[in-house]
């Protein structure tokens, strides 16, 4: 017998031996093929945590993943500090309309924070997972990193020209977010997930520089990681090329870091090994090029080429496109589960 | 001498991202009697400086968009000047531009539009989360025979398609040219959606631009 999802993800979270590469999508993975098998589809899914939770099952029963996730937009906390949100209908994510916030004004941090908006909804989520699907995947609750969330209140422009400019003003933001991080990993954690995703997707050097990520992004993560405090193992997510800043997001204190096929894994991995730094990479599958456009042979290659790179457990790049063909994902966990370690 | 050096100070602004300096020396050059095209020029010359370091991460998207605001900066006082120049003769050709519904990623997009205008185009911006139904109505508004849509995000590209499923729904496809671009487009994809062409940055759609509406 083999070891189940939660058990092989368990293990190589907490720096054990796997019986086989985990296969996992850190980021979201609905597509509307999955939307069809489960018969729970976006925008009620993402407000509705039953319908949320049968959505985001399919990717341990149809897709099987060794681990689910919740939610699938990066909007939850920026909606309840009062950003304006465009709803995507069925076949988009939500995104931000307007922002909550002007530079300069106070982000006042909403009162009972996590039970507003979608939180509840998320939580709810949760706990369904954990009875549907928790026995043998991992489910993982995801949540937004602070300089994120303060790109998403006071608008992504502002936030990248003040990073240069006026960098003091944003603290007031990063800190309101890691506050507010701070409360929602803790009622994930309450409602029983296994695991936290953190995804700071504008903290990428596609956004900003090093020393921004240095002197604003990773202090907060790191703070909202301490807070965690190893209850529930951490993964990090970040975007783009960060060859530059790998040690920093391990020097964070994520159990695994998730980064996209344009790191160069090879020396990240020399860099750790050098340093002495044991956490996993996960990665590091294209989703355009290969899960959306490519065949069940460019993906099968796509894994063998992950794996050769030297990454702990696959996982595409990031967000997996909701058009992605079904038998490409199935191909994905297919070709991850045949390899021989 | 004077030429030369109110134009490379005119680049360094750039390089410097300082937008005031921009603003101010454009006003300089053209009281100067400089001609605006050759002013524009080295202001285009200091963002391809910048575009090669951003290619090298050496400079990021922070001094990009500051440079960028910049080279507007010093292009609202450049470009009136060579409007007038331009008046006789040639028409400047309207294109619309904007990122499509359900994204909000501004700069590149917002760096094609300014390429765009300095090549000559009339380039009307409509911004980002731009519907289909919207690019239709402002183009037919505008008598605009380009249509030029960005999206930036894996889970947003499907709705280049959207854009023209939806011309074609209202039978007015072949009255637009319509080119994609963004960092998730690739030129397998526009040939896929059937586009007329893919602008992989911002030069590259100028000349795209320019060689699908036949002009020099």
């Amino acid at each position: 017998m083999g070891m189940t999802g939660k058990e092989r993800l368990t293990a190589l979270l907490s720096g054990k031996d796997v019986d086989r590469i985990p296969v996992l999508s850190v980021c979201q993975y609905v597509t509307y093929g999955l939307m069809e098998k489960t018969g729970a589809y976006w925008p009620e899914a993402h407000y509705d945590g039953e319908k949320m939770a049968r959505l985001s099952a399919g990717g341990a029963e149809i897709l099987h993943l060794d681990a689910v996730r919740v939610p699938y937009c990066q909007t939850v906390e920026a909606e309840i500090y009062g950003s304006a949100i465009k709803d995507g209908g069925r076949t988009h994510l939500p995104s931000i309309a307007k922002p909550a916030f002007s530079l300069g004004e106070e982000p006042r941090i909403p009162e009972n924070f996590t039970a507003k908006g979608r939180i509840p909804a998320v939580l709810d989520a949760i706990r369904r997972l954990k009875q549907t699907v928790g026995a043998e995947t991992l489910v993982m609750g995801s949540l937004v990193g602070p300089f994120s969330v303060a790109a998403n209140i006071i608008g992504v422009s502002a936030l990248l020209k003040a990073s240069l400019r006026k960098p003091e003003q944003l603290v007031p933001y990063f800190e309101a977010a890691e506050k507010t991080a701070e409360q929602y990993a803790q009622a994930i954690i309450d409602a029983g997930a296994d695991a936290i995703v953190i995804e700071d997707m504008m903290a990428s050097l596609d956004m900003i520089s090093p020393k921004t990520y240095q002197a604003m992004a990773a202090p907060y993560e790191k703070q909202l990681i301490d807070f965690i405090g190893g209850r529930v193992p951490v993964i990090i997510h970040i975007c783009g090329k960060l060859d530059q800043v790998m040690k920093d997001v391990a020097a964070t204190g994520a159990a695994a870091i998730s980064v996209e096929s344009a790191v160069d894994i090879p020396a990240a991995k020399e860099e750790f090994r050098q340093a002495g730094i044991t956490t996993p990479i996960l990665g590091a599958v294209h989703p355009i090029d290969v899960l959306l456009e490519g065949s069940r042979e460019d993906v099968r290659e796509a894994v063998q080429q992950s794996v050769a790179a030297g990454v702990d457990a696959i996982s595409p790049d990031c967000a997996i496109a909701p058009d992605t063909p079904l038998e490409n994902l199935l191909e994905l966990t297919k070709a991850a589960a045949e390899l021989d370690l | 001498m004077a030429d030369k050096d109110i134009l490379s100070e005119l680049k360094q602004s750039i390089l410097d991202f300082d937008e005031d300096a921009a603003l101010e020396l454009a006003q300089e050059s053209l009281a100067q009697g400089i001609d605006p095209v050759e002013a524009v020029g080295v202001l285009a010359d200091g963002l391809n400086e910048l575009g090669v370091k951003f290619e090298r991460m050496e400079v990021f998207l922070p001094e990009i968009m500051l440079a960028s605001d910049a080279f507007k900066n010093a292009l609202s006082v450049l470009e009136p000047e060579i409007k007038k120049k331009n008046t006789e003769g040639k028409k400047a050709i309207p294109i619309v531009i904007g990122t499509v519904q359900g994204d909000i990623h501004q700069v590149g997009k917002d760096m094609v539009a300014t390429f765009l205008a300095t090549a000559g185009f009339e380039v009307y911006d409509l911004g980002v989360d731009v519907a289909p139904s919207r690019f239709l109505e402002e183009a037919k508004r505008l008598g605009a025979k380009v249509i030029a849509a960005a999206s930036l995000m894996s889970t947003t590209r499907p709705v280049q398609k959207d854009l023209i499923d939806f011309l074609e729904a209202k039978g007015v496809r072949d009255q637009f040219i319509v080119l994609v671009g963004g960092g998730v487009v690739t030129q397998e994809w526009a040939d896929q959606i059937a586009a007329d062409g893919y602008g992989q940055d911002a030069i590259a759609t100028v000349n795209l631009a320019k060689r699908l509406l036949h002009v020099a």
